[in-house]
């Protein structure tokens, strides 16, 4: 079998995209609520991670839903990390676990690509969430290159 | 049709037997139920049948209502009908409450082999029917029903029909427990039968109901922050409720392995 690389960086080209490219853009209003948003910028003593519904995002994942801002990320405080090229990911496991038992946040919500390097993100947070003394839903949801949901479950 | 849309099932069923039928065959129990005041409209949409076969069900309706004529259905199908899954997930909270069923319907599976041989003029029968009063009133009401009535119901519109009937049954459920007692007080051992009976019939078709139905529907109608907030809140009645279960967890294996003894002598 011949050697075809790394899924999460093979490369893809999406021409035929159902919109039209003279539609008029309607302006998507921005739903970000802080800054800054990296997760190894970001603290859990934040005021606004305090009880809130928190969405943890794969960096690629606002690139390739067409309505990240409105779906997603609406309502929500905001985490952004590459599980494939950051460093230090301990430091996040730890970041993760402050969210849930010092900010006692809400909820946490797991946006990754579908690429199998992704899912990295889905299991720093479950580390995370185990070794936590509290208990919170966490939802994940799995979106395509092209920006389809394939997946969106409880863990 | 829209008088029918927005008149309760089981009015609808006595007048129209057909339509009973047509409802158990898209798996919609409401045949079997007591109450009955769900309307017809809430019924399909709470069922999250894929639009084809919402389409299909209500022009079958409709032709059993208006048999001599095309009816134009003014029933806008639900548009967040999510597709069938294969098997139900549920929510943390809502998972929650599905493992405490599984806890009470151990206890109605052991109802039949505890009636077969009562005779409440015994000391050890009485003592075995009070221990399962015990666990429905602190298990399956104080503590499940609660975390139901006083929480998860709490979250949506008191006045629908839907939630009223769950409640209710939870009230039919109290009559029996009732019943169960003062059968017991009064030495009558058939009437302590025919309630712990009914107490069994009842909460079966209810819990199926809820797993089935109702809690999907919920699940889907929550936002993602109340599904947090519920999770806190549950955790907290959970911490609470901490010995009750405890205890009851433990009659109920008690009770299983009793049985099983007996079986075998
Ligand atoms: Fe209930
Ligand atoms: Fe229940």
């Amino acid at each position: 079998m011949a050697f075809e690389g790394c899924p999460g960086s093979k490369m893809a080209y999406f021409e035929d995209k159902e919109v039209q490219d003279d539609a008029p853009e309607a302006k998507v209003k921005s739903r970000l609520r802080q800054w800054p948003v990296q997760l190894h910028l970001v603290s859990p003593m934040a005021p606004y991670f305090q009880g809130a519904d928190v969405l943890l995002s794969a960096d690629c994942v606002a690139y390739a839903l067409g309505n990240f801002h409105g779906d997603y990320l609406k309502g929500k405080a905001l985490a952004i990390a590459c599980p494939k090229l950051d460093a230090e990911q301990d430091i996040y496991v730890e970041k993760i676990k402050g969210l849930i038992e010092d900010a006692k946040i809400n909820t946490l919500t797991i946006m990754i690509m579908q690429v199998p390097c992704c899912s990295g993100l889905l299991r720093l947070a479950e580390t995370a969430a185990q070794s936590a003394g509290r208990k919170v839903p966490i939802k994940y949801i799995v979106v395509g290159v092209q920006g389809e949901i394939l997946q969106e479950a409880w863990v | 049709m829209e008088k029918y849309l927005n008149k309760g099932i089981k009015a609808v069923i006595t007048e129209f037997p057909a339509i009973g039928a047509i409802l158990d065959g898209y798996n919609i129990g409401c045949t079997l139920c007591g109450v009955g005041t769900c309307l017809l409209k809430d019924i399909v949409q709470v069922h999250n049948l894929s639009p084809e076969d919402e389409h299909s069900l209500m022009a079958r309706i409709s032709s059993v209502i208006y048999p001599d004529r095309e009816v134009e259905m003014s029933f806008t199908p639900s548009v967040n009908a999510a597709p069938k899954p294969r098997s139900i997930t549920y929510s943390p909270p809502m998972q929650g409450l599905v493992d405490e069923h599984t806890v009470i319907k151990r206890v109605l599976a052991m109802i039949p082999v505890i009636i077969e041989t009562l005779d409440v003029s015994r000391y050890d029968d009485r003592r075995l029917v009070l221990d399962t009063v015990d666990f429905i009133r602190s298990y399956a009401d104080k503590y499940h029903h609660a975390k139901e009535e006083e929480i998860l119901f709490k979250e949506f519109d008191p006045n629908l029909e839907m939630v009223k009937v769950f409640n209710e049954d939870h009230m039919i459920g109290r009559g029996h427990v009732k019943a169960i007692l003062e059968g017991l007080e009064k030495n009558d051992n058939q009437s302590v039968k025919e309630h712990l009976i009914g107490y069994r019939e009842l909460l079966t078709g209810h819990i199926k109901r809820e797993d089935e139905v109702l809690y999907p529907w919920m699940d889907r109608n929550l936002s993602i922050t109340q599904v947090g907030s519920l999770s806190a809140m549950f955790t907290d009645v959970d911490r609470q409720f901490m010995d009750v279960r405890e205890k009851q967890e433990a009659f109920v294996n008690r009770l299983e392995e009793t049985n099983k003894f007996e079986e075998v002598r």
